[in-house]
């Protein structure tokens, strides 16, 4: 933290916001995954039934699940990227 | 002007835009899900309570997951706080 440089703030608050909207953009697509899987398209009655509530928040927590797992797993894989690139960019020096 | 004013101002903005999104979704849900006879022009009484039910089943869906969400995101702070504690606690011995 003390390293960045002041000109960073920007960037940090940058890279804040889109984190804020990545978060919104997935728990709307959530939202919709869940409705779309737990709630029968049937209104014959405007409160949630028990199955439909059991069945929402558990879709809840697996796609949360779902979603820290893809996560680390594309980090992991992006860095793995980016060593592979350096690696090569510091084997052959001409190519650019 | 004042920042605190600014940024109330665009939590007022995004918050109507998110209304009138959900508005949006709202409508093409509940019409495609409740509407099927086109033999007349009207809404059956049906159709309407279908609509109706849709979205009031709709609205209370989305508190649940917004509880659920924010009950997930307390735990998930609280780790990263635990975490970060660690960390600091270690370091300096």
């Amino acid at each position: 933290m003390a390293q960045l440089p002041q000109l960073d703030m920007q960037k940090m608050q940058m890279v804040q916001e889109l984190e804020i909207e990545m978060m919104s953009d997935m728990y709307n697509r959530m939202t919709q995954a869940c409705h779309k899987k737990c709630i029968p398209p049937k209104y014959k009655d405007a409160e949630l039934g028990k199955g439909e509530s059991v069945c929402l928040d558990r879709c809840i927590a697996k796609y949360l699940d779902i979603h820290e797992r893809i996560g680390k797993k594309l980090t992991q894989m992006s860095m793995q990227d980016e060593d592979f690139v350096k690696r090569m960019q510091g084997g052959e020096q001409p190519k650019s | 002007m004042n920042p605190p004013m600014s940024s109330d101002d665009g939590d007022q903005m995004r918050s109507f835009k998110d209304f009138l999104a959900s508005y949006n979704k709202l409508s093409e849900l509940c019409f495609n899900d409740c509407i099927f006879d086109f033999t007349t022009r009207s809404v059956k009484p049906t159709e309407d309570q279908c609509s109706l039910n849709c979205m009031e089943k709709y609205m209370k869906m989305n508190q649940r997951i917004s509880q659920r969400f924010q009950e997930y995101q307390m735990i998930a702070n609280e780790g990263a706080i635990a975490a970060a504690q660690k960390l600091s606690g270690s370091v300096p011995r």
